[in-house]
């Protein structure tokens, strides 16, 4: 008889973990309380503004992209997520002409990164990993400045006011928070009143509040109608702002969707988790078509599979009469996704793609 | 840069000058630059036109002063300061924090940004010089050029020596990939340079043929030996003008080739 008591089940506070007896419902708690926006229209609807096709590049024997392919569409938030080193930036600097690709086309609103470069970056404001604008600069000087460089600059003290650095105007960029540098850099990038915005690692090395800060930040400049591209190696961040997201391992687009599409495709990797109190035969669980693994982690076991999972293993220990605790179902979310889809033995990373 | 400074567009020109105004700010926010550059040489300026024996003529010196000797040396020594020391020194810390990188992604390339630096590296020599020649003649007695044609040759020799020496710290700037290196390349050939414009004692008191011929050929010799003359109203003849264009057409070329901006 499967033991159901209050005790049994752990108050779990992380939100992809639902307890059992939500079970029936596991596929529709999918992401309801992970996104804040409603999903903007995408797809073919609206124009295309960045088009990359079959992008090959290496770095003397390391291939850094290997036939990457996608579209990005006026309007929305396009993810491309991956561990260090998968190639998002290589990716980025080669979308906004400072890298030239080996093989493939890119346009971006019509132009070619390198050959229309200037162009280009008048209507495309990049924030990029290591970059920086001089130590004893103060905000103000270093907005009035980059506000000269392009044909038609946005307000440069409305920019400085919505972005909460106000109060900085005058400190010198070596003074200022990590928070604080990352906003003067998305002033930096929407200061040309840019129609396309790259922010690459926006939020790496920011604390929680002013990460969850950065992304309300990012909906608002979205709401201005900027397109953007965001990249990322935090699930978290792409879950919750991007419309859609490009998974790059190796080089390579793994997969390209709705986060929920991918986390949901992901089924594979469903698991469930229970402390059986009674003696549990190994092929009793093997033996169910759902399940494609069990693993003991001394009194717990987890058990891997797809499908309806919960149910058979639940109905499974039922018929054989096991009682067992702390039953916790797992349901797939864009980490699983990721994990799925990506090689995760190979290299771990502890930013936030493995937990 | 595609643009030269006649075809720019009234924007373009406001973005250049606000990148000069920037970087005249940041030297004046961290001053050891112009300490070096001018306060040094003002000092040593002070210190030697107020010592009598060095300002009386000697006929060891032709019949010229010490002083009125030392005084281009000095000249040479800001244009060193300011080329081999101040603008490695930045443009090396701009590449590494990732400034460079920045404007990279801006419609104004990073270019510019090396433009200004050398834009400011000559008005911080100006400013250097002017207060040379202006406290030498001012205070001291300091001899100017006779004539105009001295002021032509004069005006001529430190614009090719700065040149000369802001390659050179193109150069530095170019192969140094952090400003403690560049700061250690610089160290390396300052005071040799400095050594054979005469900052130590003057190259020809020291009476050594090769000694005479390695300063003929190095900008700062060079450099030293046409301002010398010019300052004097004599012919420095054609040879000093010459090294100093070949070392302006090396670096630059060198700086170029070599110049990485990330």
């Amino acid at each position: 008889m499967y033991h159901h008591h209050e005790r049994d089940i752990i108050p779990v506070s992380f939100k992809y973990i639902d307890r059992i007896d939500a079970l029936m419902s596991i596929q529709e708690l999918d992401r309801t309380d992970a996104r804040v926006s409603a999903p903007v229209p995408s797809g073919p609807a609206r124009p295309p503004v960045i088009e990359v096709a079959r992008l090959h590049k290496e770095y003397g024997s390391t291939v850094a992209l290997d036939d990457v392919s996608f579209t990005v569409h006026a309007g929305e938030i396009f993810g491309i997520l991956g561990r260090n080193g998968a190639g998002k930036t290589t990716a980025v600097e080669c979308i906004t002409g400072l890298r030239t690709p080996d093989r493939g086309d890119i346009r971006v609103l019509g132009l070619d990164p390198r050959r229309d470069r200037q162009e280009l970056h008048e209507r495309v404001g990049v924030q990029l990993q290591d970059s920086a604008v001089p130590d004893l600069m103060r905000v103000g000087e270093v907005v009035e400045l980059y506000a000269s460089f392009y044909r038609e600059p946005a307000d440069g003290r409305e920019l400085i006011a919505t972005l909460g650095l106000h109060d900085a105007q005058h400190t010198y960029f070596k003074h200022l928070s990590g928070g604080q540098k990352q906003r003067l850099s998305i002033v930096l990038a929407l200061i040309g009143q840019p129609e396309i915005a790259v922010l690459d690692e926006l939020t790496t090395g920011l604390d929680p509040e002013a990460r969850r800060h950065t992304w309300k930040l990012i909906e608002k400049v979205r709401a201005r109608g900027v397109t953007i591209v965001l990249v990322t190696h935090f699930m978290e961040e792409a879950e919750r702002l991007c419309d859609r997201v490009a998974l790059i391992d190796h080089g390579r687009v793994v997969a390209l969707d709705r986060p929920g599409a991918l986390a949901l495709a992901a089924t594979t990797s469903k698991r469930v988790r229970l402390t059986p109190i009674d003696p549990l035969p190994e092929e009793l669980l093997s033996a169910l078509p759902e399940v494609s693994g069990v693993e003991h982690h001394g009194a717990e076991v987890v058990v891997a599979g797809s499908g309806d999972l919960v149910t058979a293993v639940v109905l499974a220990l039922h018929r054989a009469g096991i009682q067992a605790e702390d039953v916790e179902s797992e349901t797939a979310n864009l980490e699983d996704a990721f994990l799925a889809l990506t090689d995760e033995t190979t290299h771990a990373d502890s930013n936030g793609v493995t937990r | 840069m595609s643009t030269s400074a006649l075809t720019l567009t009234p924007r373009q020109r406001r973005a250049f000058g606000l990148l000069v105004a920037g970087e005249i700010k940041i030297a004046i926010r961290r001053p050891v630059g112009l300490l070096v550059a001018i306060g040094i040489p003002f000092a040593l300026l002070v210190i030697f036109g107020s010592i009598p024996a060095t300002t009386r003529p000697e006929p060891a010196l032709g019949g010229i002063s010490f002083f009125d000797l030392y005084v281009p040396t000095l000249m040479v020594f800001v244009l060193i300061a300011v080329g081999l020391t101040g603008l490695p020194q930045q443009l090396s810390s701009y590449r590494q924090q990732g400034v460079l990188r920045r404007m990279s992604t801006t419609p104004v390339p990073p270019a510019w940004l090396l433009a200004a630096q050398t834009t400011v590296s000559l008005i911080l020599a100006a400013i250097g010089i002017a207060i040379l020649l202006g406290a030498g003649a001012g205070a001291y007695g300091l001899a100017l050029p006779h004539d105009a044609g001295g002021d032509i040759l004069s005006v001529v020799a430190l614009l090719l020596t700065a040149a000369a020496t802001i390659g050179l710290g193109l150069v530095v700037a170019a192969v140094a990939k952090s400003p403690q290196i560049a700061g250690a390349i610089t160290a390396l050939f300052f005071y040799p340079l400095a050594f054979f414009s005469g900052l130590y004692v003057p190259v020809q008191e020291i009476h050594s043929q090769l000694i005479t011929d390695i300063a003929k050929v190095l900008p700062t010799g060079a450099g030293f030996n046409a301002l010398h003359a010019a300052f004097g109203g004599q012919s420095p003849g054609v040879l000093p003008f010459l090294v100093l264009v070949g070392w302006v057409i090396v670096c630059s070329l060198a700086a170029a080739r070599l110049f990485r901006w990330e």
